[in-house]
């Protein structure tokens, strides 16, 4: 057994340690929180030159081919920021998919640009009224010749106004239901008929994607007509963990802002850490964080070394997901004022976890995936 | 006991009185959503108009004395005013009235008799709106370590110093405020509360970006909260309320009112706007309220925020049928602080995206369910976190020793 980073890891976290400090410091993820993708094109040139955004992509198709673990180092330094952008929705979710779903051909085609960054992927699955799962599509994909025509609304796609290229869940078997007859389209978002819009509110970078009559190839469906779902959740299983270990940097993150905050400010001739009440939101916030920590790394292990790892990559979620939201909240509470101020830079962090919370299904889902795998 | 209220035949004769000035005076438009965002100027003047004229009939402050411009209704009659407003949304007063709803009390029970007649007339007729200031950089919890100054120069106070989180937007023409007017004094000696004009030279203002203005406190939206910034400011010396270096002690009546200790009977409204969401939309083809699990998580909430609803009954009844009252007040406002933040989660459960977002195709509950996101969060800190609630709590009930504290003197 060897809990610790190896060599190749720990430079990876310094070089991306040193980015984050260098490029993104507080300043600029307050200038990115009212950017409209979240990614600036110099920014986004910049990560993808580090070659960060083929981490995941094998080496023949333009990437470096790297461990879940490797990558899991990366977005772990990419979530104390936290910064935003396409980087999960494209080169993570987006990379894996075309991956497992696609033919050879349209791996060559695609994954490259992906890695270059040239080619911003987001899967566009929800609907209105619909929770996370295969019923969540009801899309239709009408063939006709050689052609699909799309219609329909996909809502709550992250980093919808960034992608130029959407991974749309469609059916493309008319009546059909649950995970049978799903497609997954490959959609130009400058076709005709494609309209994007953002949804605001308190969440980040998430909008709404309208398809009317957009017509498609046959060519543009990754894989195999029908076996769209399938090939999703094997892609979505293999990305949790990356997700979870960015959730996991916000925990750092807010970790380090209340503990620093409880040593630094003095209220009734004292620093706030020394009252017991303050303390045990600080120890709730370092046990949600090292919960999440170390469920996310024993899931990328079982990932990495070929385990059964169905139960392990949900439970990630889970706990990532409820533990980035515990501990934006205790943060809250032993910053008080100062913590809901804009400036600050907490507020980031809030409304990324709850943004996060929801991002392919929500803890409650997932424990029913987990309870799937295990009982 | 007896939950029920009953109206008597002169209470309904009020209420029809109430309703059909209510139904002349307010115009739809005053009405705010849960966007406070969107909170104008207009509404605004619009709420300030009905200030008055509730002033006028001694509606706008009813259970305050009719001698200093309050309407001396008995609680069966503040009770049908509380109702009436509550069911246009709006609140005893319809406007962001800090300074006058805590430092109102505080006069009455502290000022001079001139004082009285000075003040308490223009604030309960609505002629002036006023904003608390107590809140600095250095002292949150800690009130009495405020360090803004006010120091007697002749027939003055000179004020220098900066408060936080103040008021709302479109300012007030008053600011109750504490204030050091003996450096050299011992804590809880030195400090004062003054009511300054706002118009006095040497005050500015700038406003905070906050992730919500309103911290979700009973009482109307507010805009968003201000810097105030005061430099050198000459306050004439009869504007110090309840004797010089006697602030602490003052402090008791303002903060009891700030901490709950009034109570509230208001409904809640996210609560309405959720269960009417879930009651006629469908999720996954059938309606949310067929799921057991969302069934679950809308009890859940349900029954906390019926605690809160009875907390808030009770310290209603108490306070204004004058019965004694230790915890109570802050015991209220700890749970409702704590409940809120911890049904944001129950909310977003059961909505998902929805419960996020304020985009019209899809936001629940006319915007009050992404609202109460925010205002979950911020509100736990406006009068007071839950930590110090919770160690009043403990002094009062005599925890680990007899008590060590009374519950502050509402008059």
């Amino acid at each position: 057994m060897d809990l610790s980073l190896n060599e190749h890891q720990t430079m990876l976290k310094n070089a991306a340690a040193n980015f984050m400090e260098r490029e993104c410091p507080k300043n600029v993820l307050l200038q990115l929180d009212k950017h409209e993708t979240g990614a600036p094109p110099e920014l986004w040139h910049k990560i993808a030159e580090l070659g960060w955004l083929g981490m995941l992509i094998p080496a023949q198709y333009g990437g470096s081919g790297s461990s879940f673990s490797d990558a899991a180092v990366l977005y772990q330094e990419l979530g104390k920021g936290p910064l935003p952008g396409p980087h999960l929705s494209s080169a993570v979710l987006g990379a894996l998919t075309v991956l497992e779903a696609g033919s050879e051909e349209q791996r060559r085609a695609i994954l490259p640009r992906v890695a270059d960054g040239v080619q911003v992927l987001t899967l566009a699955v929800l609907e209105p009224e619909r929770r996370w799962g295969p019923d969540a599509v009801q899309l239709t994909a009408a063939r006709s010749g050689g052609t699909f025509t799309l219609n329909g609304l996909k809502v709550f796609v992250h980093d919808a106004l960034a992608a130029t290229h959407f991974i749309c869940a469609v059916r493309t078997t008319p009546g059909s239901s649950g995970a049978e007859g799903i497609s997954l389209a490959l959609v130009d978002r400058s076709l005709p008929g494609v309209s994007v819009r953002p949804l605001k509110g308190f969440m980040g970078w998430v909008g709404e994607v309208r398809f009317d009559g957009v017509q498609v190839p046959e060519s543009s469906v990754l894989g195999a007509l029908g076996g769209g779902w399938a090939a999703l959740d094997r892609a979505i299983e293999r990305a949790l963990p990356i997700l979870a270990a960015y959730q996991v940097g916000g925990c750092e993150a807010v970790f380090q802002m209340s503990v620093e905050y409880s040593r630094t400010r003095i209220q009734f001739s004292q620093p706030i850490g020394r009252f017991q009440r303050v303390q045990d939101h600080i120890i709730e916030i370092t046990n949600a964080m090292d919960a999440a920590r170390w469920v996310t790394n024993e899931a990328l292990w079982k990932l990495d070394a070929g385990r059964d790892a169905a139960s392990s990559v949900h439970m990630a979620k889970v706990v990532a997901s409820d533990g980035y939201y515990t501990a934006c909240n205790h943060a809250h509470e032993v910053h008080a004022g100062i913590g809901v101020s804009w400036e600050y830079g907490l507020n980031l962090h809030t409304r990324m976890s709850r943004t996060l919370y929801s991002h392919l299904g929500d803890p409650r889902y997932h424990k029913r995936r987990m309870a799937e795998a295990l009982l | 006991m007896d939950f029920e209220i009953e109206y008597s035949t002169e209470q309904e004769r009020f209420r029809a009185e109430v309703r059909s000035f209510l139904e002349a005076n307010v115009p739809a438009a005053m009405v705010t959503t849960a966007a406070v965002e969107s909170y104008t100027a207009e509404q605004y003047r619009m709420q300030r108009d009905l200030g008055r004229k509730m002033g006028v009939r001694g509606w706008l402050y009813p259970q305050f004395p009719q001698e200093y411009g309050g309407g001396g209704l008995d609680l069966d009659h503040v009770i049908i005013l509380d109702e009436e407003l509550e069911r246009l949304g709006l609140h005893l007063p319809p406007y962001y009235d800090s300074g006058g709803k805590m430092g109102g009390p505080t006069i009455l029970v502290w000022g001079t008799e001139e004082q009285k007649q000075h003040f308490l007339p223009p604030i309960f007729k609505g002629e002036v709106r006023t904003w608390q200031l107590l809140t600095e950089p250095g002292a949150g919890s800690d009130l009495a370590g405020v360090t803004t100054r006010a120091i007697r120069d002749g027939d003055d106070y000179v004020v220098n110093g900066q408060k936080v989180f103040v008021g709302s937007n479109n300012g007030a023409e008053w600011m109750w405020t504490i204030a050091v007017t003996d450096p050299e004094g011992p804590r809880h000696k030195n400090l004062s509360w003054f009511m300054i004009d706002s118009s006095l030279p040497g005050i500015t203002m700038q406003p905070l970006e906050l992730l919500t203005a309103s911290g979700g406190e009973a009482g109307s939206a507010s805009g968003e909260k201000q810097s105030v910034f005061f430099d050198d400011v000459r306050v004439p010396a009869n504007c110090l309320v309840g004797g010089e270096n006697n602030g602490w002690t003052v402090a008791s009546t303002h903060l009891e009112v700030e901490h709950g200790g009034t109570g509230n009977i208001g409904r809640s409204r996210m609560r309405e706007a959720l269960f009417e969401h879930c009651r006629t939309h469908q999720l996954d083809g059938r309606p949310m309220t067929e799921d057991p699990d969302i069934r679950e998580l809308l009890m859940d909430l349900y029954v906390d925020t019926e605690i809160t609803r009875l907390y808030g009954l009770r310290n209603y009844y108490l306070a204004y049928a004058k019965k004694a009252r230790t915890y109570e007040g802050p015991q209220y406002s700890a749970h409702r602080k704590t409940s809120n933040l911890k049904l944001t989660r129950t909310v977003q459960q059961i909505l998902g995206y929805y419960a996020l977002t304020t985009d019209p195709e899809y936001l629940v509950g006319e915007g009050h369910i992404e609202f109460m996101q925010r205002a979950g969060i911020v509100g736990t800190h406006p009068g007071g976190t839950i930590e110090v609630q919770k160690l009043i709590m403990a002094r009062r009930i005599g925890i680990g020793s007899t008590p060590r504290e009374k519950a502050g003197d509402l008059g």
